[in-house]
């Protein structure tokens, strides 16, 4: 809960930078903000008891704790790595106030109680995704993705606002808790429209971490925002968007799971197979990326359609979002670096391993996280997925995932092939940012260390 | 300090990170110093932590790091197991180590890759140091395959030379069959007991069926043999010598190579079950152990003959462990550990001193240049071949009178080994430094004693040499034998001596008087007969050139295994990988593609098109729902 008031305090006390004129303040007040909003999530995560808070409506129980300490965590170096695009910006306080409106809505998403919080999560967290992602004003393909995503995105919340309604209407409630009750108490007896809802409910969230077939903004906004921002929405979004779906489909509608899990099974199969075959084909980096995170939001979607409320399960799933987050904060960040000078297709990587060998060699890790090669931490994150999915009824999924996983490592290795393996048109070494090279090292050797003691992170998560 | 044991291996491993990330920028001494101190520091809380076990009363400790790999029903925390063997091999490990870090400052002193080389031994102090306090055999196997890493590296460390990194490759392929069986061993022990930690296998290895514990320890034995290099993995460790000099003291004959005697007395419970196992372990042993001493008889290369030495050591120690004599062998190893890295050592000190030279036939006279490596070696010499009061005389008659005991044919060859062995390690000392020298002249005006960074742990290790048997005197001289207390926790199944004490000094004499006669031989050969080695093959005899050549081992496993492997490999590589994986892979790799660029076309970027989509998406998926 003090993190959420801390992060949303630090958005409105960076507006003000403009006009008490403490801008060049406001990073390091930012980055410290962060980080009292992190000690005291952990401190409170480590007292072991919660409460919920206006009217029910919130409540940071562990396992919001836990997916708002991974947020943070995210977001600690997100703003370390996205300082130096925003920097000489004159509008660097604009930027940064929105993204830490987007972050209070990401925390409010991981311990919304009531629907009406989830929807007032969603929306916060959006609208300055939208006008970020619009954020490079002269540039018509950044301008161009801020709008699809606002349309998209709108289409969107109408679908979750009438599914909440729907939900409302069978149930009488907008309270989790009450829902679920109403649910094991009438069985089967729940009007066929309450289904519906769920499935509009679904379909918005579905949107919201990109799975086939609502993905279609997500390659064109990935591409086009400026690259810290694509960083923000494949991290920090994502996480949160899961975390939400995960609050809302096991505490609420998991007494009807029969009722939207083959749904999911279809949409993550779907999600897959568009996902891995689409991004062998791109030539884009940015792109590439994008349709990954479409494969791996499909990964995550199998934690909850495994729907086993225990301890494994959430550990899976906060492993695989750490893991995740993590592994594409460090591969942005390098993307970033490496392709300021517009140039975004893999040839921009030729040769990197002779003009920047640290950058090259943290690269490789990222991609070695992403596509899931030992001794990395994306390794045990999709293993801990499987061994959550082997009991369940979906083993046709697992498989398809492992073989989708594999063409996975295709693109992934595009990228080492390219850093280690292509003449570079110039040898001119590629410069660095101290600031940069921090979060980048950090960044891998934590990726690293998730890999090496995965059993470590996951007691940590015990709960 | 039990509690601190962690420290051990963290101090070398932030020896290696130093040196591995900032080496090049150090200063050599610097480089050295980090590397030393690290492992004096290990040293330093070993000691500590092993006075502090010798007066509790709790013999077994268990330090908890972390869980490691949680999955189900595998479980595998990330623990230290202090208890008396494994707090053995850290002084072992840590002191010599020490030593041979002093050493290789001097030695190392002007080559290019001096900070590299300091990486590598630093790693290998930590991987070995893991391997040895791992409280499950997961643990020891990620020690012993990095030990191996390490071994690999040291040894084709000269990487610009293409013979010694055909040697590093060699030893790491012949280790990595050994490893294959450790490993499958490990996977049967899980499959069988549920659980790999040491406390947990070896209080449930009476439940499971005699064969299941004999395929248990025959398949760890097989690891035993790649790593320690017993018959028929042995081929690596003699050329492992292309490795610098401390390298081969410090992995080739102190350490790395007594991994596999520390697994077996680790595992002794399944030994003491098995007799099969146990028999083939004794025989492998002692047949290595002739074996490797007739090899060594005609060796010219100083530090060939050491490395055979090592082979037929190792197999002697394997000759303990068979008749059960689990602590002698741990005793040997000792022994060994302090008389060979001398031997080695010093050596490396005639080799400094010959510019390099390896060759006996190319030395001669050097005790008058270089006294200190000659009293050193000399003493080192004596240990070895198993003159009292020397340590290496306890330790051997130790494992001989156990031998005695269980076997008497098997005692007889393992007296000819030791008697192969005084004469060979005779000769080479004979060769060495006594008679005229016989290499150029120039050689003979550069001669010079090595640094004091050298001879120190020379004579360190010479004092250990002749002092240490005091660690394990005989039962029946109503001494304390402090090796067999020491150990006695950890074997668990005790072998006692029933020898009567005639039996016990007549064999003691029957040894002494043996190695006594076979150097007089050697000296009445080398000194008074003034024998030199045959320069080239054709005047030698048959039997003489059989051996010379070792038996033409190397030759026979070319023809015999990697010939007919290269065949079938070049026949798959031409039709299974080049037509039906190749055409495979190619063809998923086209499907894929294929399957790409029609999917790409969904994403035209026209958003219209995405909102009907997803429109579609949500009619199709609520008919899905509602109808069927």
């Amino acid at each position: 809960m003090k993190g959420l008031l801390i992060v949303s305090g630090l958005g409105i006390l960076a507006m003000m930078a403009e006009i008490f004129k403490f801008k060049k303040l406001l990073f390091p007040l930012v980055l410290l903000g962060i980080l009292g909003a992190y000690v005291a999530n952990f401190m409170e995560w480590n007292s072991g008891f919660s409460i919920a808070v206006f009217d029910n409506m919130i409540a940071f129980d562990k396992v919001a704790l836990a997916f708002s300490g991974v947020i943070l965590a995210t977001a600690f170096f997100w703003f370390i790595m996205a300082n130096d695009y925003f920097e000489d910006m004159p509008t660097v306080v604009d930027h940064f106030s929105l993204v830490l409106f987007a972050l209070t809505g990401a925390l409010m998403l991981t311990a919304f109680k009531n629907m009406t919080t989830l929807f007032l999560g969603i929306e916060i967290m959006s609208i300055p995704l939208y006008v970020l992602a619009a954020s490079k004003k002269k540039d018509v393909k950044s301008n161009e993705a801020g709008f699809k995503y606002l349309i998209m995105g709108s289409f969107a919340s109408g679908f979750l606002l009438f599914g909440i309604a729907l939900v409302y209407g069978a149930t009488g409630s907008f309270d989790l808790m009450e829902i679920r009750a109403k649910i094991s108490e009438m069985g089967s007896g729940m009007p066929s429209f309450f289904y519906a809802g769920i499935i509009m409910m679904l379909i918005a969230m579905l949107f919201k971490v990109s799975a086939a077939p609502f993905h279609f903004w997500a390659p064109d906004v990935y591409q086009g925002s400026p690259t810290v921002i694509t960083a923000l929405m494949s991290t920090v979004v994502k996480t949160a968007a899961f975390a939400a779906i995960l609050r809302l489909f096991m505490i609420a509608f998991g007494g009807v799971s029969e009722s939207w899990s083959m749904v999911l099974a279809s949409v993550i199969a779907l999600s897959l197979v568009i996902a891995n075959f689409s991004a062998a084909v791109q030539t884009n980096v940015k792109r590439t990326l994008a349709f990954s995170s479409i494969s791996h939001a499909a990964f995550m979607l199998m934690v909850v359609l495994a729907n086993l409320r225990s301890n494994a399960t959430l550990d899976a799933l906060l492993y695989y979002s750490l893991a995740y987050s993590i592994g594409s904060i460090a591969a942005f960040g390098i993307i970033y670096n490496v392709t300021k000078n517009g140039d975004e297709t893999f040839d921009s990587f030729n040769g990197l391993g002779k003009r920047n060998p640290l950058m090259a060699a943290c690269m490789v890790v990222a991609m070695l996280s992403l596509a899931g090669i030992p001794i990395t931490a994306g390794f045990f994150a999709k293993y801990f997925v499987f061994t959550t999915m082997i009991g369940t009824g979906y083993k046709w999924l697992l498989i398809l995932a492992i073989l989708t996983s594999a063409v996975g490592v295709y693109y992934y290795f595009k990228v080492i092939i390219a850093m280690y393996f292509k003449q570079a048109t110039t040898e001119e070494p590629v410069t660095i940012e101290l600031s940069q090279k921090v979060v980048m090292i950090l960044t891998t050797l934590f990726t690293l260390a998730l890999g090496a003691v995965p059993g470590f992170v996951a007691e940590m998560f015990k709960f | 300090m039990i509690k601190l044991i962690a420290l051990v291996p963290l101090f070398p491993l932030i020896g290696f990170l130093i040196n591995g990330f900032f080496g090049k920028k150090l200063s050599k001494g610097l480089s050295g110093g980090i590397a030393s101190v690290s492992v004096l520091a290990s040293f330093i809380v070993a000691v500590l932590a092993f006075l502090e076990l010798e007066h509790s009363t709790n013999k077994s400790h268990v330090v908890e790091l972390f869980s490691w790999i949680s999955a189900d029903t595998l479980n595998i925390p990330f623990e230290f197991l202090y208890d008396p063997l494994s707090a053995w091999f850290l002084l072992i490990i840590t002191g010599i180590g020490f030593l041979i870090h002093i050493y290789s400052t001097g030695y190392m002193h002007d080559d290019a890759g001096f900070s590299r080389f300091f990486t590598y031994l630093n790693l290998f102090v930590f991987f070995m140091l893991l391997l040895v306090m791992g409280n499950n055999y997961l643990i020891m196997f990620v020690g012993w395959e990095g030990v191996g890493l390490c071994s690999y590296l040291l040894i084709g460390f000269w990487f610009k030379n293409q013979a010694y990194n055909d040697a590093a490759r060699k030893a790491f392929v012949m280790n990595r069959i050994g490893d294959l069986g450790f490993l499958l061993g490990i996977i049967l022990i899980f499959v069988s007991y549920g659980s790999i930690s040491y406390g947990d296998v070896f209080s449930r290895a009476g439940v499971s069926s005699n064969a299941v514990v004999t395929a248990i320890a025959l398949l760890l034995f097989i690891g035993a043999m790649g790593k320690s290099a017993q018959i028929p993995l042995y081929t690596w460790l003699p050329d492992a010598m292309a490795g610098p000099t401390p390298v081969s003291a410090l992995i080739h004959a102190a350490t790395m190579v007594t991994a596999g005697i520390y697994m077996i007395v680790r595992s002794n419970v399944f030994y003491s079950i098995s007799e099969v196992a146990s028999e083939t372990v004794a025989i492998v042993g002692v047949v290595t152990a002739i074996f490797a001493a007739t090899i060594g008889l005609l060796q010219n290369d100083i530090k060939k003959i050491l490395a055979y030495s090592t082979v037929s050591q190792l197999g002697l120690m394997f000759l303990g462990l068979g008749v059960g004599a689990f602590s002698s062998s741990v005793f040997h190893v000792t022994t060994h550990a302090f008389f060979k890295a001398l031997l080695f050592l010093g050596a490396g000190s005639v080799i400094h001193a010959m510019g390099g030279e390896q060759d006996i036939r190319k030395m001669g006279g050097l005790k008058g240049k270089i006294k200190i490596t000659y009293i050193t070696m000399l003493l080192g010499t004596i240990a070895i071949s198993g003159i009292p009061p020397f340590s290496g005389f306890f330790s051997k008659d130790e494992i001989l009178a156990h031998t005695y005991e269980h076997s008497k044919l098997l005692w007889v060859l393992g007296m000819i080994a030791s008697m192969l062995t005084a004469f060979y390690m005779f000769r080479m000392l004979f060769l060495t430094f006594f008679g005229k020298f016989r290499g150029t002249h120039e050689q003979e005006h550069h001669l010079h004693e090595s640094p004091s960074s050298m001879t120190i742990p020379l004579m360190v290790l010479a004092a250990l040499s002749v002092l240490g048997g005091a660690l394990g005197l005989p039962e029946f001289w109503h001494m304390p034998n402090w090796m067999s207390e020491h150990l006695s926790p950890i074997i668990l199944h005790k072998n006692p001596s029933a020898l009567d004490h005639t039996t016990e000094w007549t064999l003691m004499g029957l040894a002494v008087v043996a190695a006594g006669v076979v150097i007089y031989f050697a000296h009445a050969m080398f000194i008074t007969n003034g024998v030199l080695p045959l320069e080239n093959e054709e005047k030698m005899k048959p039997w003489q050139k059989l051996i010379y050549n070792k038996y033409y081992v190397d030759e026979f496993y070319d023809a015999v295994i990697r010939k007919p492997l290269d065949l079938i490999s070049t026949a798959f590589y031409k039709f299974l990988d080049l037509q039906v994986i190749d055409g495979l892979v190619n063809g998923v790799g086209s499907m894929v593609k294929g399957t790409g660029n029609v999917v790409r076309l969904l994403q035209s970027g026209n958003i219209g098109f995405y909102i009907v989509s997803m429109v579609l998406g949500v009619i199709l998926i609520l008919l899905f729902t509602f109808i069927i």
